[in-house]
């Protein structure tokens, strides 16, 4: 839902924000505008989670995704240099025959999949034929100390790699701090297996992300960055005000804290507030709506630009009665 | 101050629904229901709402009533002055309400609420009728775009009449993009195509559909080709739709499809010249025959049902793998009954080495997830959410799932003595609490009957009873929805374990009819099988028509779609003559990998048992990992990964460059460049390249007169084999 801006409904899969800013804006030089890292949010219980993908704008707009752990010593992306035996020429060539067999198109015409397919190929190709665009997924080039700095987490070299995709044009980058909640020490503190207890996520969990988040923000001042680079901290939902039998919280839709900064932003500054038992708003309430809206705005795009939705309805980016929030701006 | 309100009290606008008072059951709960207070957003939270916390959408009456009544010392009402409630002074809005005005002051809802504290404001009451179904009209409509449809919902009662209950129910849309559906129950039309109106009214659920033919000229369902009876169902629906369907699927088109669909592999160019010579009239029954009984068959279809039953050393130790693997492959080499497969394995006993099905309970050892593992396995549904509070979607109760769960909690595990062995038992005694109630609830399957808590019996049996009794209403159709899916693309229900009454089949007439004769013929999968493949509808092009190109519901042409990861692997293997070596397995929960020798060179991936195997193909690939009964663990999108690996990857790369590969053969055989051209294309696509195809190439390669021989034919292999119409089945 933080993701696109609305609740998954009726079977229309809206698109991630950064898949529409790749759609609107497209790439910067040779690498995708829209990386998400390192693999997306897979299961949290009943379905797969929606938004993370372009929807209905198509496939060729979703994230390019990393499927790789940027802590990993051996960290590269997977398969994105090709080996000694294909120089330039021959990899120019087998594209060249790839591309002549054809004569079957007819059958894929009406497949999404099959254009997804070719499509891949195409931006594969571009990727591993630039030497920009492998440079940027080189982590092994920042200094170790600024690694350390970051945490030598999944989370922490994240935070450094999309800080460095940035850098090299990519447009939108999505970390995901956690693609599970089974089985994994995560902000679900439901206090119980296969979840995570509330002293683990003062242990790890939030110092974890304060490392790291605060090395990013720094990280990108100190470069210049961050005058023109919006950082979002966000989760779908809160935790519940009072502790749960088994010594956790449990979820809790009513009222949650979310983090922006950066970009045009003004920083410094606390909107809204909950009330005494952190329930639900008491004062200036914000909507996941409110935020693409704001997101967007801070990105210089038209909130209520519509798109085209399924079977070419044109649907806004933001609903229109949405206004981003003015007191960040 | 709480200002005072007048109130009038009006007529009453619905005559209360038995005795003294409105029910609370009946009448109060729908009223809030309605209103959106006990909504998972608001006070129906697991938390609750400003200390207030009621059942989700009213599953408990009497709890809700007992905290609308009696809890914080009762203040929530005032019988005495029943207009100075706080429930219907913070409903309307009178006073500050952190979830606004709710209720209309009055409306006949907010009268209602009035009359209910004025009468004393009286709980659920024993011997109150039950509500028993929910009817919808209309049931089915034909519609035209923008037409405007309006439900029609009536209660009925265990005694007394029934009532219209249209303005307390819930309505939602199965497709915003056929029909979008408002509260007051009215829908619009807005596309062409088929949407169901899922109507729900306290825990009970109905449906109703609207139907929007194309703009097509009318069409009888006659016209299209029938081959079984399988085409009067699909071609009712194209007819009723006026979809125009693609022509037939030409003898190489079918050939090579129907090699993949059934088997995995890919048709040797010399069969397909076979088939293609064939002059026999009924060929293509004769060529599904000859599949149906082939060893790749049997490898096909044990990797599947390896994939629904978890066959993984991530949860199993290697030798119980080996034993379910052999187990699930001697079934399908036999044959075996789709209720005698599900008997054998709800009710093992003994040795898990021995009994090879038995593992499936060394798999999901805590009661409620074997409990969602069986249901999602056999039943194509999921029930999690009923676990906690009734299911929001369907009409499973907590009480439901609990009773449910309680069938599974008598099964007991004792390790062996030899590596890997457990003994796997039924238990006299053992019960699972109800997560709420704190009581075990009597062991009933679904909307069976309950058997005694009590009852001495294996409460397996009894389920494995119901199960494949020939009126259960799920497991046939879970299982032939599976089977529909895996030829023609879509189910009949998607996804395949997303089966609930608010989720309704594209073809409900269709999935009956394979229903009714899968039981009658003895829930014979091979037969299924026959009549699918041998159907018109299966055999239909894949290129669309104009008319039809947007239709990926009704089975118009046939749906073009990715090989899944072990068959692309064994294509690769069979086509440069290099074998894929498995030798690593990971191990362990902490990425660690070790050696083994327990598939030789030769093994293909649809023949591997276990999902640790080590194979970056297969995972970038979407492998699933057999850790979760879920088909959507099969990942079958396609992926910049997956281009990036085949493009610089070792797998196919190294298999073009080995010395024994297919490419090292036409060098020494001094090929042409038209004959390696020719042969690449049959091998891969079961085709001779198009004239432009050919002159693309041949240009190609002329102007690449300086690389190798063997680089050239390296390169030509590649682009075939990694070309759309290699990666798909069409």
């Amino acid at each position: 839902m933080m993701q696109t801006g609305r609740l998954f409904q009726g079977g229309i899969e809206h698109p991630h924000i950064g898949s529409a800013l790749g759609y609107l804006r497209g790439p910067r030089g040779d690498v995708p505008p829209h990386v998400l890292l390192p693999r997306p949010i897979g299961r949290t219980g009943g379905n797969l989670p929606h938004g993370q993908t372009a929807g209905y704008l198509g496939k060729p707009h979703d994230p390019f995704v990393l499927n790789a752990d940027p802590s990993d010593p051996q960290f590269k992306v997977p398969d994105l240099a090709p080996p000694d035996y294909i120089s330039t020429v021959r990899a120019e060539r087998r594209q060249r025959l790839r591309d002549a067999v054809d004569a079957g198109v007819r059958k894929f015409e009406a497949s999404s999949a099959a254009q997804q397919m070719d499509e891949n190929f195409s931006l594969a190709y571009r990727l591993m034929s630039s030497t920009a665009a492998r440079q940027a997924f080189e982590l092994d080039q920042e200094p170790a100390p600024l690694r350390d700095r970051y945490g030598r987490t999944r989370f922490g070299q994240s935070c450094l790699l999309a800080r460095r995709l940035i850098e090299r044009g990519v447009r939108f980058v999505t970390i995901n701090m956690f693609e599970t909640v089974f089985d994994e020490i995560t902000w679900d503190i439901h206090g119980s297996r296969p979840f995570t207890d509330i002293s683990e996520m003062s242990r790890l969990v939030a110092p974890n992300f304060d490392q790291a988040y605060a090395a990013l923000l720094e990280d990108l001042q100190q470069r210049g960055m961050l005058a023109n680079t919006m950082v979002l901290a966000m989760g779908e939902f809160g935790r519940t005000p009072k502790i749960n039998p088994a010594g956790g919280r449990d979820h809790h839709p009513g009222v949650w804290t979310i983090v922006l900064g950066g970009g045009p932003i003004r920083g410094g500054r606390i909107i809204g507030e909950s009330d005494e038992q952190g329930a639900y708003p008491k004062t200036r309430p914000v909507s996941p709506a409110e935020v693409a809206a704001t997101i967007y705005h801070g990105l210089g795009l038209d909130p209520h630009l519509e798109l085209p939705g399924p079977q070419n309805r044109p649907i806004p980016l933001v609903d229109y009665n949405v206004q981003p929030i003015k007191e960040l701006f | 101050m709480i200002p005072a309100l007048c109130w009038l009290l009006p007529l009453m606008l619905t005559p209360p629904a038995e005795g003294d008072g409105p029910s609370f059951v009946h009448e109060v709960l729908p009223i809030l229901t309605k209103a959106g207070c006990n909504s998972g957003a608001c006070h129906g939270a697991l938390a609750g709402k400003g200390g207030l916390k009621l059942s989700l959408r009213g599953y408990d009456p009497d709890a809700d009533h007992h905290v609308l009544t009696r809890q914080n010392l009762g203040r929530r009402v005032d019988l005495a002055a029943p207009e100075q409630s706080l429930v219907i002074l913070k409903a309307t809005g009178a006073i500050k309400h952190g979830g606004g005005q709710r209720l209309v002051p009055g409306s006949a809802d907010a009268t209602r609420l009035l009359q209910w504290l004025a009468a004393g404001a009286p709980g659920p009451r024993t011997g109150e009728r039950a509500l028993t179904r929910i009817e919808v009209e209309p049931v089915q409509t034909l519609a035209k775009l923008e037409q405007k449809v309006a439900l029609r919902v009536t209660a009925h009662y265990s005694t007394g009449p029934s009532r219209d209950v249209t303005r307390w129910a819930k309505f939602t849309s199965t497709d915003d993009l056929v029909a979008t559906i408002d509260d007051d129950g009215v829908a619009t039309v807005k596309g062409h195509g088929e949407a169901g109106l899922a109507v729900w009214f306290n825990n009970q659920v109905a449906l109703a559909t609207v139907v929007a033919p194309y703009p097509y000229p009318e069409v009888s369902a006659q016209a299209y080709p029938r081959h079984n009876f399988i085409d009067d169902h699909v071609n009712q629906k194209l007819a009723q739709l006026r979809l125009p369907a693609s022509p037939p699927s030409s003898d190489r088109e079918f050939i090579r499809r129907v090699f993949l669909d059934a088997t995995g592999t890919l048709p040797r160019p010399e069969q397909v010249a076979a088939f293609l010579a064939d002059t026999r009239p009924d060929k293509r029954a004769h060529l599904i025959e000859q599949l149906l009984a082939s060893p790749e068959f049997v490898d096909y279809w044990t990797s599947k049902w390896s994939d629904l039953f978890l066959v993984s050393t991530a949860k199993l130790p290697q030798q119980a793998v080996w034993a379910f693997h052999r187990y699930l492959r001697r079934s399908v080499a036999q044959n075996k009954p789709w209720d005698q497969l599900a008997r054998e394995i709800l009710t093992a006993s003994g040795s898990n080495l021995e009994q090879g099905q038995a593992n499936y309970f060394v798999l999901h050892q805590e009661v409620a997830q074997l409990a969602e593992a069986t249901s999602v396995t056999f039943l194509g549904m999921s029930i999690t959410c009923a676990r906690c509070h009734n299911h929001p979607l369907e009409k499973w109760t907590q009480d439901q799932y609990w009773s449910f769960a309680n069938l599974f909690s008598r099964v007991s595990l004792k390790t062996g003595e030899r590596a890997g062995e457990v003994w796997v038992q039924p238990r006299p005694d053992g019960d699972v609490m109800h997560q709420r109630r704190g009581v075990p609830m009597p062991p009933t399957p679904l909307d069976g009957t309950p058997l005694a808590l009590t009852a001495p019996e294996d409460r397996r049996v009894a389920f494995a009873q119901w199960l494949t009794r020939p009126d259960n209403p799920y497991f046939a159709k879970a299982i032939i929805n599976r089977v529909w899916k895996n030829y023609l693309g879509r189910g009949l229900i998607e996804a395949e374990d997303d089966v609930r009454q608010t989720n309704p089949p594209s073809n409900p007439a269709l999935l009956s009819a394979l229903e009714e004769d899968f039981v009658k013929q003895g829930y014979d999968l091979r037969r299924l099988m026959r009549l699918i493949l041998n159907s018109a509808v299966y055999q239909r092009s894949s290129i669309a028509l104009p008319e039809n190109a947007t239709d990926e519901r009704y089975y118009s042409r046939y749906l073009p779609r990715r090989l899944s990861a072990e068959v692309i692997l064994d294509a690769y293997s069979q086509i440069t003559g290099v074998p894929t070596p498995f030798t690593e397995v990971h191990a362990g929960n902490t990425g660690g990998i070790s050696q083994t020798a327990d598939y030789p060179l030769g093994t293909r991936a649809l023949q591997l048992p276990d999902a640790k195997v080590v194979s970056r193909f297969l995972d970038a690939f979407g492998r699933p990992a057999r850790e979760l009964a879920c088909a959507c663990e099969r990942d079958q999108e396609a992926s910049v990964r997956q281009a990036l690996h085949l493009s610089n990857g070792q797998t196919l790369n190294e298999k073009l460059r080995a010395p024994n590969s297919v490419a090292a053969r036409w060098v020494e055989e001094k090929l042409s460049d038209e004959e390696v051209i020719e042969r690449s294309f049959m091998l891969a696509l079961a085709r001779p390249p198009s004239d432009a195809e050919r002159q693309r190439f041949l240009t190609q390669l002329t102007q690449a007169k300086d690389a190798p021989r063997r680089e050239l034919i390296e390169d030509v292999l590649w682009a075939v084999l990694t070309s759309r119409e290699f990666l798909f089945n069409h």
